[in-house]
């Protein structure tokens, strides 16, 4: 027989239309491989219809049920009870939104607030290289593109960003500054000059101080730091 | 979605007294050792700015004999706890200079060396302080500590130098690297001294007596105290999200250490 679990949920809402603040308490008796999504689903059709939140793909691939559960960042869909359970070693959880976004509703964050971020690190190719004569496609070797492949697998979730010992006032971001970063690592890139320009600004690599609170909370078990260290070290 | 990682890594390399408490190993937790790591390494050089302004006041010559800091056991203690601050936070600075700097990102056995040696450093001043029996040749001992503190400073640079980074961050680094070895020397001749291990003001006018030794201690106030501004720039820099706060916050922070540069310019000339 499967374990069950009576948890507790204490959830942080916010009413925007009434400026309002305060924390929820929620009790549900659960089977080990339920999700916190599901819990908050749950919530919403047993006990209280008006508790807001966020996802979209449910499958980690998205990013946008990212909250905090016991202070650590994580992605709801993809937190199992039983996983939480062992992570925290306690079944009473305290969830609360996100930080590096405006709160719009209980747990939902305005996410374009936290894309902004990463819009002014252009995570695309600014300048492509001209293709060699006679080809139709760029040829990377296995051996470069090992060396970034890892952190094209962000999924710009910003729990690295949430975590961040910089708190991410003043700073572009961890996943936002890696963005930056990969494309300078991608050899059809062209345009580094503005990329530089960026990291090496107040609000670039200067408010890192390698404290790896990105690698350990990236669901997607990114080394962000490394890619960070790497332009600290002049990489590029 | 890999959930079990803290009993991985630096969570299972990291002394095992650290996890048993529970504020540390909460953080430890959400953000793990390394970000804890983060914040001891914030929080001991906040506690070292304090305990530079203490005795570079107390070094320097008071309007009445009043104002010193008595030599209450308490500052005794003090004065230990700040050899324990200032070998984590000389270590750990090491460490992060290679990883930031040198790649050498599989640092969890350097943890284990910050910790390891921080208590082994700070249990050597404590028993420096206790026995009070101890001479060195101030120009063999610093000869030595100098020139170790200079090749580092120099192998840090020729790394950065060519580099895109700021020149302060570069300083910082560079200052970084000179202060790792010089002020766990400093700390230890301050008692290498027959006799007189609670009289810092007897070690540094013995490092007085010579141009030598003299540049050193220059030099070692020059770097102490552009790595402590700038150490409280970077803090206040990472929070202050206000222009005008970070202005003003700044001015205050450069203030501060023209105060402690002019206190440290009469040191010089007693
Ligand atoms: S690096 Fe990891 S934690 Fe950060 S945004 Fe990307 S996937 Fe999320
Ligand atoms: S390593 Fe840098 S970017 Fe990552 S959490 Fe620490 S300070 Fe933030």
């Amino acid at each position: 027989m499967s374990k069950s679990y009576s948890l507790t949920l204490t959830i942080r809402r916010f009413d925007p239309d009434a400026s309002r603040r305060w924390f929820q308490t929620y009790t549900l008796s659960t089977g080990p491989i339920l999700r916190f999504v599901d819990l908050f689903r749950r919530i919403n059709v047993e006990q209280d219809a008006t508790l807001a939140w966020t996802s979209s793909c449910e499958h980690a691939q998205c990013g946008s049920c990212s909250v905090k559960v016991n202070g650590r960042p994580m992605l709801a869909c993809e937190l199992l009870v039983e996983n939480a359970v062992n992570l925290f070693g306690t079944t009473k959880f305290r969830i609360e939104p996100v930080t590096v976004a405006p709160v719009v509703r209980d747990l939902v964050v305005d996410w374009e607030k936290a894309y902004e971020r990463v819009h002014r690190a252009k995570p695309y190719l600014i300048e492509p290289k001209e293709l060699p004569p006679g080809m139709t496609e760029h040829r990377i070797s296995p051996g470069k593109i090992a060396r970034y492949e890892e952190a094209t697998r962000c999924i710009n979730c910003f729990c690295c960003a949430e975590a961040c010992l910089s708190s991410c006032r003043n700073f572009i971001g961890p996943n936002a500054a890696m963005a930056g970063i990969v494309r300078m690592m991608d050899i059809r890139e062209t345009q580094k000059e503005e990329r530089l320009d960026l990291l090496y600004s107040e609000e670039g690599i200067y408010r890192c101080h390698t404290s790896k609170a990105c690698s350990h909370v990236c669901p997607k078990e990114i080394d962000v730091a490394h890619f960070i260290a790497l332009a600290k070290e002049g990489a590029f | 979605m890999k959930v079990s990682e803290e009993g991985q890594g630096i969570g299972a390399s990291l002394l095992p007294i650290l996890e048993k408490l529970p504020f540390l190993s909460r953080c430890a937790k959400t953000r793990g050792w390394h970000y804890v790591i983060g914040w001891l390494h914030r929080l001991t050089g906040i506690w070292l700015v304090i305990a530079m302004t203490a005795h570079i006041y107390n070094l320097s010559p008071a309007p009445t004999a009043k104002m010193k800091i008595p030599a209450l056991p308490i500052f005794a203690f003090f004065a230990w706890a700040s050899s324990l601050a200032a070998g984590f936070h000389a270590l750990n600075g090491g460490r992060l200079i290679l990883y930031e700097l040198f790649g050498n990102r599989n640092d969890a056995a350097m943890v284990r060396w910050t910790f390891g040696l921080s208590v082994a450093y700070a249990a050597m001043v404590g028993f420096l302080m206790i026995a009070k029996n101890q001479s060195a040749s101030a120009l063999f001992f610093w000869l030595t500590a100098f020139f170790a503190g200079v090749v580092t400073a120099y192998a840090v640079a020729s790394r950065v130098w060519k580099t895109r980074h700021s020149a302060p961050w570069m300083l910082q680094r560079i200052s970084g690297a000179f202060l790792l070895i010089a002020v766990p020397a400093y700390l230890l001749f301050l008692y290498l001294n027959p006799g007189v291990a609670d009289h810092a003001r007897a070690a540094v006018a013995r490092m007085q007596d010579n141009v030598f030794t003299g540049i050193v201690f220059l030099a070692l106030a020059a770097a102490s105290l552009y790595h402590a501004g700038y150490g409280l720039f970077s803090v206040m820099a990472d929070y202050v999200a206000s222009r005008r706060a970070r202005a003003g916050l700044t001015a205050l922070i450069l203030a501060f250490i023209a105060v402690l540069v002019f206190f440290t310019f009469r040191i010089l000339s007693i």
